[in-house]
């Protein structure tokens, strides 16, 4: 009788999943109204936060879950980049014709050089597409009728005034970001990601389960390169100028990489909530310490990878059990 | 004849990177670890040359011991306090803390000897050497033969000498060099360090064929990768080859189809080395490895 009148008690994933539910919410009314509250300087580092809140959760689905180390990944940040540009500018296309072909390029680019490269592992596979983002820029600055080599390419200007433009890339990159969120959350629980934390732990072993690695691998990276083309097209037209150093910028993939593993690999919102605290630090940092820019966030990246290895949640879960630990010795 | 030359000058250029790419290697093969920083700690060397140089007029080959010595404290000093913490820990966390070094080594640089492109004449820098029309600059040849001679003191040392042997005994098994009694915390440090000093003094070469500036280091980072992978990691005769054939095949690109695409000749050959034959030319060897 009792156990019909006290509500079953709900297990830490249930409360877990109800907090999650709740902070999400929440967070998506406050991002939502934002724009009609914060100054345009705000609404440019929210803008900010949210495209590296893509690319770092695009680098989680490779890196993360299947654990391979995509170093180079901005080569389809630049792939998009350049594709939306090129259809804009030498075709005349519009700038939706320039999303759908920054993303089905950036998928080509995948099944043609994933295949292989994914055979690498470790290092290997790292510097390899260090060096697949170094030849696609050496190609973007030699191309000149195509892509106007190292003059770059400027877009047409979006039709609205600047504050309407600021608003549209806003909801565009949010847009953008609760995507690579849902796919995340889809990918966590499908077969597919799954299949990537087994090859993650032991790839011969997923292989011998007869998992086939390849497919599987490729599939992953083609979703995480779709993603980083998407944003790569979106930054194009919202910055209207185009040139190699600029979007083929290893920093970027630098800065994706460090958001990733601050927020903790294979997290659903870990890569995010790193993006929003790296942005907003950088940003801080940036009008401070002009000269020492450059070096103040490599020091960042030295502390971040010294002392918060596994990310900052395990950081401070890690701290606040030796404090709780403490406290129950001295009491 | 315009063929011979430019091969010519791209063996001598292959000198240079494969003295880099031995200490890139040497790196890599004991402590596991990747160095981003690489490009940059050469040219850290470069501005020592170049210092010493402009300040007291001092010849860049006599520079190289103030270059070597410097980069060595500084990376033995780096091992032992932060990099000994990650060592043999996640690629994921070597990779993004030896950017982390790179950046703020460029920045280091930039702040000190501003970002303009730098170079060094000396007395001997417009002198060549002809033979039946061919001209080879007398700087180029001293750089090749300088290049090949601390490579061969490098494999002299890890071969002969005492630390050369622990050095060999930590990459071979870590574990069972400490159990021997090897001090595994600092051959790492001093590995770290010997890899620097090299780097540094290949930095010091550098400034006598070529122009320079601070953000020029990541493109010979990656090119020492491809030097290692080309030959083979740990097989310093095969760094040598390797680099040669890079030097050939670069100047043969920029000479005869376009000279924007010299750089992209080491990414395909990267790329397609990888894909195709990811131990190397020659197959992989390890300092272990008594035939290394």
């Amino acid at each position: 009788m009792v156990g019909a009148v006290i509500p079953p008690p709900r297990t830490a994933s249930a409360r877990r999943a109800v907090a999650l539910a709740a902070t999400l919410s929440v967070a998506a009314i406050v991002l939502l109204f934002a724009p009609m509250v914060v100054s345009p300087y705000w609404m440019r580092i929210l803008s900010m936060a949210f495209m590296f809140g893509t690319l770092a959760q695009a680098l989680n689905l490779i890196a993360g879950f299947a654990g391979y180390p995509a170093f180079g990944n901005v080569v389809f940040f630049g792939l998009g980049a350049y594709s939306t540009a090129v259809v804009m500018v030498k075709l005349g296309g519009s700038f939706a014709a320039g999303l759908c072909v920054a993303v089905l390029v950036s998928l080509a680019t995948v099944l043609i050089v994933g295949p292989p490269l994914l055979r690498l592992r470790g290092h290997y596979f790292a510097i390899a597409t260090v060096g697949l983002n170094e030849m696609v820029k050496a190609l973007a600055s030699n191309l000149d009728a195509l892509t106007g080599g190292g003059m770059g390419l400027s877009l047409p200007l979006p039709p609205w005034n600047p504050a309407e433009t600021a608003k549209v890339f806003y909801y565009l990159l949010l847009g953008t970001m609760t995507t690579s969120i849902l796919i995340t959350v889809w990918f966590k629980s499908s077969r597919l990601g799954h299949a990537c934390r087994a090859i993650r732990d032991d790839e011969v072993k997923a292989e011998a389960m007869g998992l086939r690695t390849t497919t599987i691998k490729t599939f992953a990276w083609a979703l995480s390169a779709m993603l980083t083309g998407l944003v790569g097209a979106i930054y194009a037209y919202w910055f209207s100028y185009v040139e190699p150093p600029a979007v083929f910028d290893m920093l970027i993939a630098i800065k994706s990489f460090v958001m990733f593993l601050l927020g903790g690999a294979a997290t659903l919102l870990g890569p995010i909530a790193a993006a929003f605290f790296v942005e907003f630090v950088s940003d801080a940092l940036w009008s401070h310490l002009l000269h020492f820019h450059l070096g103040a966030l490599g020091l960042g990246i030295v502390l971040i990878a010294l002392y918060m290895p596994h990310g900052f949640v395990r950081f401070f879960r890690d701290r606040g059990q030796t404090l709780v630990m403490l406290f129950r010795k001295q009491g | 004849m315009l063929f011979l030359q430019v091969a010519l000058n791209g063996i001598l250029l292959g000198g240079l990177y494969a003295c880099m790419a031995i200490s890139f290697s040497l790196i890599w093969g004991v402590l596991n670890i990747i160095n981003l920083a690489h490009g940059s700690m050469m040219l850290v060397g470069a501005y020592v040359t170049y210092t010493l140089h402009s300040r007291f007029g001092l010849d860049p080959v006599l520079t190289i011991p103030f270059s070597a010595t410097a980069l060595f404290v500084f990376a033995y000093v780096l091992q032992r306090l932060v990099f000994n913490r990650v060592v043999m820990t996640s690629i994921f966390l070597t990779l993004i803390l030896t950017f982390g070094l790179d950046m703020m080594l460029i920045n280091f640089n930039i702040a000190m000897f501003t970002a303009d492109v730098r170079s060094i004449t000396t007395w001997y820098s417009g002198a060549a050497l002809e033979i039946g029309g061919i001209r080879l600059a007398y700087t180029r040849i001293l750089v090749f033969a300088l290049a090949l001679a601390m490579t061969l003191a490098l494999y002299v040392f890890l071969k002969w000498s005492r630390v050369g042997h622990a050095i060999r005994a930590v990459a071979q098994d870590p574990n069972a060099a400490q159990v021997m009694g090897v001090n595994t915390q600092r051959v790492y440090a001093v590995t770290f360090g010997l890899g620097a000093a090299m780097a540094g003094a290949t930095g010091s070469l550098l400034t006598i064929v070529y122009a320079f500036s601070p953000v020029i280091g990541d493109p010979f980072t990656l090119k020492s990768f491809v030097v290692v992978i080309l030959g083979g990691l740990g097989n310093m005769f095969g760094a040598l080859l390797a680099g040669i054939f890079l030097g050939v095949a670069e100047n043969i690109v920029s000479a005869f189809i376009h000279p924007g695409y010299r750089d992209a000749v080491s990414f395909c050959l990267l790329v397609a080395i990888l894909v195709l034959r990811p131990t190397g030319f020659l197959g992989r060897r390890s300092y272990a490895d008594s035939r290394a």
